[in-house]
């Protein structure tokens, strides 16, 4: 499984429209995911009401499973999602799984339909679980009384197999884990090292006891011994988690097998985005250096942009000697004009008295005495 | 900063002052050619003696100088293997993007993770206490963002890991 969402988006988004459009109309839909799952939506003008769906989807272990029939408990989990709108035909259609003809006359109005259609998107996600919800519950109920756990190789993507063993006290999930790049090995690596630390920190609260013990190993671990060395062969180690029967109780049963079957796209989704974090701290940090090689310009470059701005000086440059000439002459007599005084008569002895400046006496100056002595004399 | 990685970088900040005294100087065995003599290495008489500055094994700094180019090596601490792919992924990124520093080297000297050549005519144009002040700063980004980026990875990781646990339960 890679996706997070047990609803197929893309199927969701057809059968919505489907559902949506007024009018019937000739659909004919041919959808891929992952590499291993195939859906045929169609819908005829002739047959308005009903719209048929196709699932093709890996079979998870060709060990357990009998026949390429879906099991009862399967059917029987589609058939939960709404026995009016929902119908299982049989046989389906050739090269599928599954064929449901969906009623959407017979769909709920308001929010109930909207609910409806996202379960029926998430079939493919129902049929896959329900198997390894089924092979939890039964399998390895003969082979554990003869002592035998003969681990069950589950494929639900070529590339990405997984082993689940069943022991008197718990079910052992082991993944071969395996990657393109050495970086995401490493990045990876370092990831899987934390559930043990991290277990191990919260092993004394309430939520630590009831997670699944968790062990990432370079090498193979004991109850893989006999298999395949080609499946045995990996780059990023093997992850084991031991399901205890506190963890497949009940409601928990679905959430435990959706985690495992997710747990490779869960992996991918954090080492994809930690390169991306990664990515994203490189280019700021190269933004930074660059601006600070940018400061290390010329030492001149300042002061010639201060000498450019005297733009008054450039214009006296470009004066021609005529303009020169006669802007001192007009200069000079200015000067003269300011020069020359209006003689009142009596304005210097009014002057002398009244608009001279008080005189402070300072501690730090010198002081003249010829006034202090005049001052006597008066 | 700390006090060690202080005294390491005040001693390549000391040795390229010294060394960074670059002229202009054309190619002996080629006419009308001016390239950089540390590279080429064709006439001893323009050498001077390489200085390797080491802070420890991991951590060292190369300086080769020649009378018109400068060479600065460095090799960054790779303590793990998380420390090991971001520093050869870090110093990749930065030696591809080399035309935007003008100094970097595509190619690191061998033994070495990053390199710069100074030739006498970026002297010219940039003011040389600041292209040593670049170079200095640079390590220390380096050295700052590595650190940085480990804990960052370690800490994202144990947040996805217990976020993946916490479904369990």
């Amino acid at each position: 499984m890679a996706c997070f969402e047990r609803a197929s988006p893309a199927l969701k988004e057809i059968l919505l429209r489907l559902y949506r459009d007024e009018r019937a109309i000739d659909a004919d839909h041919h959808l891929h995911e992952f590499g291993s799952v195939e859906y045929y939506i169609q819908s005829l003008v002739s047959d308005p009401d009903h719209t048929y769906l196709s699932i093709s989807t890996p079979i998870l272990s060709q060990a357990f499973l009998v026949s390429t029939r879906l099991s009862r408990y399967t059917i029987q989990k589609v058939k939960a999602i709404s026995a009016e709108v929902v119908e299982i035909i049989e046989p389906p259609k050739e090269g599928y799984q599954l064929t449901i003809r969906l009623n959407f006359a017979r769909m709920p109005h308001g929010k109930e339909s909207i609910k409806i259609i996202r379960d029926i998107a998430a079939v493919q996600g129902v049929i896959l679980s329900s198997q390894l919800e089924e092979m939890l519950m039964n399998v390895n109920s003969q082979d554990v009384a003869q002592g035998m756990y003969k681990p069950i190789k589950l494929v639900y993507h070529p590339r990405e197999p997984f082993y689940v063993t069943k022991q008197p006290q718990k079910i052992t999930a082991v993944f071969p884990m395996r990657f393109k790049e050495k970086t995401d090995v490493i990045i990876a690596t370092a990831f899987f090292q934390f559930p043990q630390q991290e277990l191990m920190d919260v092993a004394n609260t309430k939520a630590g006891a009831k997670a699944p013990h968790c062990i990432w190993s370079p090498i193979p671990p004991p109850e893989l011994r006999g298999e395949a060395i080609e499946d045995l062969s990996t780059n990023g180690g093997f992850v084991s988690f031991d399901i205890t029967s506190r963890h497949i109780e009940g409601k928990r049963l679905d959430k435990t097998v959706w985690n495992l079957l997710n747990f490779y796209a869960f992996v991918k989704n954090h080492v994809k985005s930690t390169r991306g974090f990664i990515q994203r701290r490189m280019r700021t940090c190269l933004k930074r250096l660059v601006e600070v090689l940018q400061k290390t310009g010329p030492q001149d470059e300042q002061q010639i942009q201060e000498v450019k701005g005297y733009k008054r000086m450039k214009k006296l440059v470009k004066f021609t000697k005529f303009k020169i000439i006669r802007y001192r002459s007009d200069f000079t007599s200015k000067l003269k004009r300011i020069r020359s005084r209006l003689k009142i008569h009596g304005f210097n002895r009014f002057r002398r008295k009244w608009l001279t400046f008080p005189i402070f006496s300072s501690k730090t100056k010198y002081r003249k005495l010829e006034k202090d002595i005049s001052l006597q004399h008066n | 900063m700390a006090n060690p990685l202080r005294l390491y970088l005040t001693c390549i900040r000391n040795t390229l002052e010294a060394a960074m005294c670059l002229q202009n100087f054309p190619c002996q065995e080629v006419e009308r050619h001016n390239k950089p003599e540390v590279e080429l290495k064709t006439s001893p008489e323009l050498l001077l003696n390489p200085v390797t500055i080491c802070r420890n094994e991991a951590e060292k700094c190369l300086i080769e100088t020649s009378i018109n180019s400068l060479r600065i090596s460095l090799k960054v601490k790779q303590s793990d293997e998380l420390e090991n792919i971001l520093t050869k992924k870090f110093l990749r990124f930065l030696s591809m993007r080399a035309e935007a520093f003008q100094v970097l080297r595509r190619k690191p000297v061998q033994g070495y993770d990053i390199s710069f050549l100074i030739t006498n005519y970026h002297c010219e144009d940039m003011q040389k206490q600041k292209l040593i002040d670049f170079i200095v700063q640079f390590m220390e980004d380096i050295d700052k963002e590595i650190s940085e980026l480990k804990l960052s990875v370690n800490t994202r990781g144990r947040l996805v890991a217990t976020e993946f646990l916490k479904q369990f339960i």
